[in-house]
């Protein structure tokens, strides 16, 4: 009798089993890798999956020439065009792929974007709002509305906030120094789901770069990827910001620590090579040549003008290829999830000089 | 006297009557889709969670061959599972207004343990002195609730198939306070009569209410209590 009932609930079990169906087609419709010789580039390409672009930053000559990237999709999708097409530039046409899934139902369009930084000054008078997810990030006022800062607003939305600016620790403000608008910092309680992994805060970050999703979850210190091309020797980096540190302290458990007030960190790192740095070595590689700290990260009630000379710690010269990173925190300890509840960081008007 | 004539003098005298029954058991199953989604690709594994079942049950021995009965019981309804899931689609809502929503590939083990009161009425068939049958329905309270396990091994796409790819080592979930505290399904099943008062038993109990409510997209598919209590029963 038991071995007859055994004998039903494995067959019970077995038509379960029977009943896996056919895999899915695959829906997805990725650019996965885009390359292009490393003598055409001033830095890494970098695919921007959240907003469906590769970015590239070329030497004038490339852009000149046009380049021939070799392309890679998922699996089984469809690109138009074709991966080793010549891709040229001019200021008129847009540059775009379109792929198309295995499965024929989803289709993604990638627009190629060629970096222009330009000016190295800026006034975060333009913002844009990511539109499924709602967090706000500064574009450039040039007319190819380059997006070269960056901030871990992307993989706070990972964490499930909700869907609104003003719930991500950096976004817009009228408290402006000069203009309308300036970037402001808050740091901010984690998420339930962010608790769940141990994260019980989030730092408001800025910075010139780009976020990188990928790891945004294991190794969220690589997600944060630091740097633009730079040209030249930078002289000073000034601006203005203000800074009013949040009243309670805690570590990274979410424990009160009395005594300890909270600060920002505002630094520029000057670096050799093509490839960025990320969160776990912007202050450690070695190919850092100079570094510009703002020297006091303490309150600030009004806005305050700094000023800061370019430090060299490694010899270089100007005509090595070189990336600038600028980093700003309203938790200086915030990339270890230490730091203030409602620490607000606002800057505005900054620049770098040249030699 | 021969033996039909006993038999007949026997069946003169039935009166009807109350039984009581001590029901313990273990309940082995899960909690199911009906049918397979294809975003489940493999079941690696499954096992049976320590799942009692423990209860009393009255009949009304209405005629020698019909019955019926209620019955309450204490049944923990348990399993877990190792599976593999390709662009599994989930939205997770949390109290703090928050919403993550994606498609997930990679491994994923689940442990669920739900607790119910749960009270079983029959029809009760005895054809003879060695088996009885039963069929009925239930209705089950829960009184606690595990939902729970990890993903592993793979990537969520935010937002669905077209959406960022972030790679997942390892992440929990718990979905246990979603658990419906409400189920209602059918069940029926045989005992043996091994012993004077002791027979083995096997019923299986069929939920048809999902166990998680309509508005609730961790998994977008509905899952079903299909649990086969194996015991015995000892007629008191």
């Amino acid at each position: 009798m038991n071995k007859l009932k055994l004998g039903c609930l494995s067959v019970l079990l077995l038509l379960q089993y029977a009943c896996i169906k056919k895999a899915p087609v695959n829906p997805e419709a990725d650019i996965i890798s885009f390359s292009i010789p490393a003598r055409y580039l001033t830095s890494d390409v970098f695919i921007d999956q959240i907003n469906s672009r590769i970015l590239l930053n070329l030497t004038p000559a490339a852009f000149d020439s046009g380049v021939v990237p070799i392309i890679t999709v998922s699996e089984g999708a469809h690109l138009t065009p074709p991966s080793g097409d010549s891709l040229h530039f001019s200021t008129k046409n847009q540059n775009t792929y379109v792929v198309t899934s295995a499965s024929g139902v989803n289709q993604k369009t990638y627009v190629v974007t060629v970096v222009n930084i330009g000016v190295w000054q800026w006034d975060f008078e333009i913002w844009r709002e990511n539109a499924k997810d709602k967090y706000q990030y500064p574009i450039e006022a040039n007319e190819d509305s380059s997006e070269i800062w960056s901030s871990g607003n992307p993989g706070i939305a990972l964490s499930g906030v909700p869907a609104n600016p003003l719930e991500y620790p950096l976004r817009a403000t009228t408290d402006a120094y000069h203009g309308k608008y300036a970037a402001e910092m808050v740091t901010r309680k984690g998420t339930a789901l962010s608790e769940l992994v141990g994260i019980k805060l989030f730092a408001g970050s800025l910075f010139l770069g780009v976020f990188d999703p990928t790891n945004a979850l294991f190794q969220p210190l690589k997600a944060t990827q630091f740097g633009q091309p730079y040209i030249g020797k930078p002289a000073r980096f000034m601006g203005y910001y203000k800074y009013t540190p949040g009243d309670n302290y805690q570590d990274k458990s979410g424990t009160i620590i009395p005594g300890i007030k909270d600060s920002c960190s505002l630094y520029a790192v000057l670096f050799k090579g093509t490839t960025r740095l990320d969160g776990t070595n912007i202050q450690t590689s070695d190919r850092i040549v100079a570094i510009a700290t703002l020297p006091d990260g303490g309150p600030q009630a009004n806005y305050k003008r700094f000023d800061v000379p370019f430090i060299e710690v490694r010899p270089y010269e100007a005509t090595d290829q070189l990336m600038l990173a600028i980093v700003a925190s309203s938790s200086k300890d915030g990339d270890s999830y230490k730091g203030a509840i409602g620490s607000r960081l606002v800057l505005d008007s900054m620049q770098v000089t040249h030699q | 006297m021969s033996v039909t004539q006993l038999l007949a003098q026997e069946e003169h005298s039935f009166q009807p009557h109350l039984e009581h029954r001590i029901l313990a058991g273990f309940n082995f199953g899960a909690a199911t889709p009906i049918g397979f989604p294809n975003t489940i690709r493999k079941i690696n594994a499954y096992w049976p969670e320590f799942s009692p079942s423990l209860g009393y049950e009255l009949t009304y021995q209405a005629c020698e061959e019909w019955g019926v009965s209620l019955g309450v019981k204490m049944d923990y309804k348990g399993m877990g599972t190792k599976d593999q899931v390709q662009y599994f689609h989930t939205i997770i809502t949390t109290e703090d207004g928050g919403r993550f929503e994606g498609d997930f590939s990679g491994h994923n083990k689940t442990i669920a343990k739900n607790a119910y009161i749960t009270l079983p009425f029959s029809a009760v068939f005895t054809p003879n002195t060695r088996w009885r049958f039963n069929l009925g329905g239930y209705v089950a309270w829960l009184f606690s609730s595990n939902f729970h396990g990890t993903v592993s091994d793979g990537y969520i796409r935010n937002g669905g198939p077209l959406g960022e790819k972030v790679t997942i080592s390892e992440a929990t979930f718990d979905f246990g306070t979603n658990v419906r505290s409400f189920d209602i399904g059918v069940q029926g099943g045989a005992a043996y009569r091994v012993g004077k008062r002791i027979s083995i038993d096997g019923n299986l109990n069929w939920g048809l209410r999902p166990i998680f409510p309509g508005d609730f997209r961790g998994l977008d598919f509905p899952l079903y209590n299909v649990f086969l209590t194996l015991g015995v029963t000892y007629k008191i």
